[in-house]
């Protein structure tokens, strides 16, 4: 006989879990209906009858954005995880005091929310050239995640003992050689974890693409986000739309999740799992 | 061996160009908060502290900070609250694979764009097609969950649904760093699992609270993509980063910056303690 309390446990996760599942369940049925049933049944009733063509008719239409995002946001998670390493194994390396300060400087502005930089920032993109261009995006997305990514992989270097680092430097290998041959191999799950979190981070982030672009195209976010203005009370359009965008993002969390649950973790606790 | 300090520059200048661009992007909202730099005054004159005086006086600006404040307080309360219960009943589970599962499961809204749990939920607060249908064949009232007033406390419960999960997560964290030996012993002693749950386990994890609450916090501040993509700029659910974009949309710059700085420096109440804090913890881990 199972203990009470799993019982409690049990039901309490059964309750919440229904809570839980049905914007999922809202998503893809939604997105199943055809014109004549979206405008007379309500978002959790079943499809009398699949119909794709509406996911057909909005992926064709969401093929741009999805490219545009993919190039803005795969690069931005490599370069600012690998430069990002650079900071964290120079800053570990060095130690003392000024290290220290930068450091924190650096924590600093991991937490402030990015938005307040919005006037400054859409000025000088503006000034440079880059306003409503991919690079101006991912110019965005570099200064707010490229802090956050040498404070992931500070977190996960100050794992690593220093005997191995005093090791190689006996056997004359120079710093960069050290960290490429020495320490990024120790990290391959930090890097995994920093990489795939700044992916879904700025893969889902709205407010930056918004800020920096004109119109909806360069930016899936901003994509998913103009059909709420235009398809009114087609809810089958915008279902397809937000299901379609999300699916990246949650093929990668539910496949590698472990590593974005272990960059979550490293940010909140510190903990190096 | 230390470093050299030219190969210490050469590593960190890459990162600190967009450090740096971050703190002189707060340092410039000072500048121009100090003007009157808007559509009407482009020339940028310095006027002291007469856009803050603007600022408090809207009566917009000051119904979308004190909206954010509670915010910030009904996630962080009501965060902390669910998240605990979850956690607490994953944790009743023995089985590992079960628990990840159900972590990951409840996890899963912090994965998705704010855009899409907007538009979602934009529809399940339906009062025609939304789960209202659903509540009114059990009997209960139909609720405009998005009409005026209403839509800011539809939205908080949507925003606990977001988050929920996170602090599941960290409260599980805890709990799994519990020292197995006392949870042992108490079981010897006879103890039920909600006696060791509340006496024990909970007790030892009083540093999930304290950084579930930080980023509950911090979440509630920046609050723009939910309320933006479910009702656009609606002076019901007019969170202060909304009201930053509100003015720099229409090209009042000293306002949003004014504004941005209001949300600096609450942000920083809450980010410098935790950033000192943890670093210590991390250096001290590190040495």
């Amino acid at each position: 006989m199972p203990r009470l309390s799993t019982v409690t446990a049990s039901i309490i996760i059964a309750l919440f879990g229904l809570v839980w599942f049905m914007p999922v369940y809202a998503l893809i049925v939604g997105s199943l209906k055809s014109l004549k049933e979206v405008m007379g049944t309500p978002v959790l009733s079943p499809p009398e009858s699949i119909d794709t063509s509406t996911l057909a008719k909005v992926f064709w239409e969401l093929r741009g954005p999805l490219l545009n995002t993919s190039i803005i946001v795969i690069p931005t998670a490599f370069v600012s995880a690998l430069i990002g390493s650079l900071a964290a194994y120079a800053i570990y390396r060095r130690g003392g005091k000024i290290s220290d300060a930068i450091m924190l400087l650096i924590a600093i502005s991991t937490y402030i929310p990015y938005h307040v930089i919005l006037v400054p920032l859409v000025q000088f993109t503006k000034t440079l050239g880059l306003y409503d261009t991919l690079p101006g995006v991912m110019f965005g997305f570099l200064i707010y995640y490229t802090p956050m990514a040498a404070l992931l992989m500070y977190i996960f270097i100050t794992a690593i003992p220093r005997d191995v680092i005093e090791a190689a430097l006996v056997d004359g290998a120079g710093e960069w050689r050290i960290l490429r041959r020495v320490v990024l191999p120790l990290l391959g799950p930090g890097i995994t974890s920093t990489i795939i979190f700044i992916l879904i981070m700025t893969w889902n982030n709205f407010f930056i693409p918004l800020i920096l672009t004109r119109g909806y195209e360069k930016h899936i976010t901003l994509k998913i986000f103009s059909y709420v203005g235009q398809s009114g009370t087609l809810y089958n359009q915008m279902f397809a739309a937000a299901l379609i965008g999300s699916i990246p993002p949650l093929i990668v969390f539910i496949f590698l999740g472990r590593y974005f649950i272990k960059g979550l973790l490293v940010l909140g606790t510190g903990a190096k799992g | 061996m230390t470093m050299s300090l030219k190969g210490f520059i050469v590593f960190l200048v890459p990162t600190m160009i967009f450090a740096l661009f971050l703190y002189y992007g707060i340092l410039w909202n000072v500048v121009i908060a100090s003007t009157d730099y808007s559509i009407l005054n482009p020339r940028m004159e310095f006027k002291g502290l007469k856009s803050f005086r603007e600022l408090f006086s809207d009566p917009a600006f000051q119904d979308a900070f004190k909206r954010t404040l509670l915010w910030a307080g009904l996630l962080v309360s009501a965060g902390n609250l669910v998240g605990l219960l979850l956690a607490s009943a994953i944790f009743q589970f023995e089985k590992p694979r079960l628990r990840n599962t159900l972590t990951t499961f409840f996890l899963y809204p912090f994965s998705l764009s704010l855009v899409v749990v907007g538009i979602v939920w934009r529809w399940l607060y339906d009062p025609f097609k939304g789960i209202d249908v659903l509540l009114t064949k059990f009997g209960m009232p139909n609720i405009q969950w998005l009409e005026g007033g209403n839509a800011f406390w539809s939205l908080v419960l949507t925003s606990i649904w977001v988050y929920a999960g996170f602090v599941a997560l960290l409260y599980l964290a805890m709990f799994y760093n519990v020292d197995r030996s006392l949870i042992e012993s108490a079981i010897v002693d006879g103890a039920s699992s909600i006696t060791i749950l509340t006496r024990i386990v909970i007790p030892n994890s009083k540093q999930a609270v304290i950084i579930a609450t930080i980023f509950l916090a911090l979440f509630a501040i920046q609050m723009f993509d939910l309320p933006y993509s479910v009702l656009f700029l609606n002076p019901f659910t007019m969170t202060v980063v909304m009201y930053v974009y509100s003015k720099f949309t229409s090209l009042y710059f000293y306002l949003a910056s004014a504004a941005a700085i209001v949300i600096i420096v609450v942000s920083a109440f809450i980010v410098i303690p935790y950033a000192v804090y943890g670093l210590k913890k991390w250096l001290l881990a590190g040495r």
